[in-house]
């Protein structure tokens, strides 16, 4: 009976032993750089390549609202992350609140690999804070065999005659209100007051009819599984799942979507920040840009990795829509204070 | 009578395995989506075995479990026999304490962990959120529960014992060591296994508490569940099922061969 | 009797045992439920931050349509969750109880009770899906598909399946206490078998029907998981809204003011419990 006793002990306390060891950092040499990034946003490999390039460890979190990537950082992670791709209009945000602080632009070599567009985009002006990671636009995806009647429209939202089928909200605030901003025929940018009241109404309306909320990628994958029809998403996620099913559709509303960039971040209180600025000039080389753009379906603004992607991504007008598609899209800009406005709204729709 | 009770019966354990089997069946069959059941295959478990990610989550999870149930089984313990053998000031404040964990929602608790750590990293410059957060917030309400388990065990036993031990010359720790630990022991056990089910089985306190790379087995189901319904997730369940009637059938054999 | 008893020694005995474990509980329970409280009286900042002015601004934000109707909904939830579960379990208790193979039956109950939670309610999100079996089975009969998922019935659901356990357990524990030979006097008496059972056996578990009543309502109105799962948006509980504090919109003064609220409520139903049941009733719980 003792001995059976002593027996456990040991193997228990071989097992913790064993255990406690992983509670060391891990004594990478190159440290260990912290990753966080929206879901299913980058390859493994690319993650692979880099750690055999600098021997290195990268830890990826991966978030699904930008929102709450946001409130995550505010509550003290920013001190955890080294590294943190975010939407454009959040990268002035970011740096009001002393998340972030200007790029030392000496330690990027490649930044001259990018589109001369990039390099003073309206979101960061002189590409002061971030550096642009993939582009795309926001639209509307369906699958085709599920909808009874055109998507064209953000109608299909917020108009209940027009409804083709259930449809999901996009669980993301900026989109979806300026949906139903655009839909109105306001800017996606608007403080208005009363403006932001009308779209609060609508989006309640539309809540009610609709199948929930869903984050990009959890959206799509649940209009593959035909629990919804339709749904707002962004323009790379729905070429990544139609590879999975052809009848997926991806289309921009008549009203107009919106145009935007991620943006990489380094994060001012973050760890091992020499390896996040190596990290952003390891994902401007050509090749590696390419490989970003091709797994995500993604447009890439590393004019230099243009060439090295297949044909038929080149070409396709959802990955880069033709000049007077684009001329319609509309960015969403950072709104200072007044996203006050915006808060309000979004936690009254969520609440209710 | 007794046959409405049976078909009752039936029906509840219907109820109760139809979900579990439905997942088991789906982890080994061959389409992604949907349930018809097109032809068998292992592809879902290969996924997973190849994904080194899981197995690293698995170890996050078992560390947590083991270190927080080791803390917190000899805290609970001690508190316990304290509680129920010493009067001291403060006594009463300590058992109510005692019961917040174990009545009020995980989601209060982890928002309020949340706080604290907040405040403490601000304040004090630790601790990172990180698996050691995590590990703090379970001891946190495994005490709780180890304590009340072990005390209820306590008070079941005879002090003239004790007293016995002492009137032999034994010292105080030599009573604890050799007459109420023993007595004591199938409480601490339980207190302990119970402890161990807690931590494995908890998503909210580590949802509130995890930094990054602190994923557990809970907080990667809970976001590939966000992303959707896949197969890959229905063969970790089917495995996690099968790993838990396991250790459930082994106990359920041991006890019934000591009665 | 020998050395047991001059004050310093019993002092550090009971430093020894209560100390570590007390100054835990000090630490991360009674500090943590001080800052909840703390902050429920401060402002949200600009950016997210706790500050001033103090008040009682965010309990009086409580009032609200909005977070009244999610408040409603838990409670909903909580109570049907609870009814939902007396009319599964306590006639499966009742059958367990007088089973010959009752470790067994046990065993079984508590077997899908003990994988993951979270895999719990998943399983149900894979059958109520609008392609999942039980639309495959309506379909079978021509009947649907529906959407059940997301919908306050699957919340409901899930609930039930997951707390479950806890109701029949409490119950079971009375059935195996109860006393037979008042149900045959019962008869004696010339009582009809529904009096019987009335007047003779439901008293009696009455101490199991109240545990297993609050061990479902509790969680079940405390619960964000399921509602997030299955509800995805639609369905907002309490725990809901607080998570939404601290996760999305950064309103943290009001989320402690939220959790405040959801302590003093499920503290308010211990109490009337502790009331109907005597002290002994919450040990019971544990």
């Amino acid at each position: 009976m003792k001995r059976w006793v002593i027996l456990v002990l040991v193997l228990v306390l071989v097992v913790v032993g064993f255990l406690l060891l992983r509670l060391k950092p891990a004594s990478q040499v190159g440290g260990t750089l912290y990753f966080l990034n929206w879901a299913e946003y980058i390859p493994k490999d690319l993650l692979k390549k880099f750690e055999a390039e600098t021997g290195a460890k990268v830890v990826l979190d991966t978030f699904e609202s930008p929102e709450a990537m946001l409130a995550k950082l505010k509550a003290g992670a920013d001190r955890e992350f080294s590294l943190v791709v975010a939407p454009d209009y959040y990268v002035l945000q970011m740096a009001r609140e002393g998340l972030i602080v200007p790029l030392e632009k000496g330690k990027l070599k490649n930044l001259a690999n990018l589109d001369p567009f990039f390099l003073d985009p309206p979101y960061d002006p002189g590409l002061q804070y971030s550096v642009p990671y993939l582009w795309g636009t926001t639209g509307l995806a369906y699958r085709e065999d599920l909808v009874k009647g055109p998507v064209d429209s953000f109608a299909v939202f917020f108009d209940p005659a027009r409804q083709v089928g259930p449809f999901l909200l996009l669980d993301e605030m900026r989109e979806t209100i300026g949906a139903a901003l655009k839909y109105l025929g306001y800017s996606v940018n608007t403080t208005d007051p009363k403006a932001l009241e009308k779209a609060k109404e609508l989006l309640l309306e539309a809540k009610r009819r609709s199948v929930g909320f869903a984050g990009g990628v959890e959206a799509l994958n649940r209009i593959l599984a035909g629990d919804a029809a339709l749904t707002l998403a962004y323009s790379g996620d729905v070429l990544q799942a139609r590879q999975e099913d052809e009848r997926l559709r991806y289309a921009l509303p008549k009203e107009g979507g919106t145009l935007w960039t991620d943006a990489l971040v380094v994060l001012k209180r973050g760890p091992s920040q020499d390896l996040a600025y190596r990290f952003i000039d390891f994902l401007l080389e050509p090749e590696n840009a390419a490989a970003l753009a091709g797994y995500t379906r993604y447009a890439t603004p590393v004019a230099k990795a243009l060439p090295l992607l297949p044909e038929e991504m080149r070409q396709d007008p959802t990955v880069f829509p033709p000049e007077e598609v684009r001329a319609k899209l509309e960015y969403l800009k950072d709104l200072g204070p007044d996203i006050a406005l915006y808060d309000q709204v979004w936690t009254e729709v969520k609440a209710r | 009578m007794r046959r409405l009770l049976t078909l009752h019966a039936l029906l509840v354990y219907l109820f109760l395995y139809l979900p579990i089997l439905v997942i088991v069946a789906l982890s080994f069959n061959e389409s992604r989506r949907g349930v018809r059941f097109i032809g068998f295959t292992l592809d879902w478990y290969r996924s997973l075995f190849q994904d080194p990610r899981v197995l690293e989550y698995f170890l996050n999870t078992l560390l947590v479990a083991f270190v927080s149930t080791l803390v917190a089984t000899v805290l609970g313990t001690l508190l316990a026999v304290g509680l129920v053998r010493y009067r001291f000031p403060g006594k009463s404040l300590l058992r109510y304490l005692l019961y917040i964990p174990v009545v009020v929602p995980d989601v209060v608790m982890g928002v309020s962990l949340l706080l604290l750590f907040a405040l403490a990293r601000e304040v004090l410059g630790f601790p990172r959120l990180s698996l050691f957060t995590v590990i703090l917030g379970h001891i946190t309400f495994q005490v709780a529960f180890v304590t009340l388990v072990v005390r209820s065990r306590l008070l079941l036993l005879d002090p003239a014992l004790e007293e016995a031990a002492r009137d032999l010359g034994a010292r105080g720790w030599q009573t604890f060591w050799h007459v109420t630990l023993p007595l004591a022991w199938p409480g601490v056990a339980a207190g302990a296994l119970l402890a161990l089910t807690l931590s494995l089985d908890d998503f909210v306190v580590t949802f509130f508490t995890a930094g990054p790379g602190a994923t557990t087995l809970p907080l990667y189901i809970y976001s590939s569940v966000k992303l959707g319904v896949s197969p890959k997730v229905h063969a970790l369940s089917t495995l996690i099922i099968g790993l838990s009637a396991f250790f459930l059938a082994l106990g359920y054999a041991l006890t019934r061969r000591r009665v | 009797m020998n050395e047991a008893s001059t004050p310093w020694q019993r002092a550090f005995r009971v430093l020894v045992t209560v100390g570590p474990g007390g100054l835990w509980l000090l630490l991360f329970v009674l500090l943590p439920t001080l800052l909840v409280l703390l902050a429920s009286f401060l402002t949200r900042g600009p950016y997210g931050e706790l500050t001033g002015p103090w008040g009682f601004h965010n309990y009086a934000k409580l009032l609200h349509p909005v977070y009244l109707e999610a408040f409603a909904q838990s409670l909903l939830v909580g109570v049907l969750a609870t009814l939902i579960s007396a009319l599964l379990g306590y006639p499966l208790a009742f059958y367990i109880a007088r089973h010959p193979q009752r470790d067994l039956l046990l065993f079984l109950l508590l077997l899908p009770f003990l994988t993951n939670f979270l895999i719990r309610v998943y399983a149900w999100l894979v059958l109520l899906q609008r392609e999942g079996l039980v639309n495959a089975l309506l379909g079978a009969f021509g009947l649907g598909p529906l959407i059940l998922y997301p919908s306050f019935f699957a919340v409901l659901l899930a609930t039930v399946y997951t707390f479950l356990p806890f109701f029949v357990l409490p119950v079971y524990a009375s059935v195996e206490r109860l006393d037979w030979q008042l149900l045959e006097a019962a008869y004696d008496l010339g009582a009809r078998p529904v009096k019987a059972f009335l007047h003779a056996v439901l008293p009696q578990t009455y101490p199991g029907l109240f545990a297993g009543s609050v061990l479902v309502f509790i969680p079940a109105m405390g619960t964000f998981v399921v509602a997030d799962l299955l509800g995805a948006g639609r369905v907002v509980l309490i725990g809901n809204l607080i998570q939404q504090q601290f996760g999305i919109t950064r309103d943290w003064a009001f989320g402690a003011a939220l959790s405040v609220f959801l302590m003093g409520f499920v503290l308010l139903s211990l109490y009337l419990y502790a009331r109907l049941q005597g002290e002994r009733g919450l040990k019971d719980l544990v």
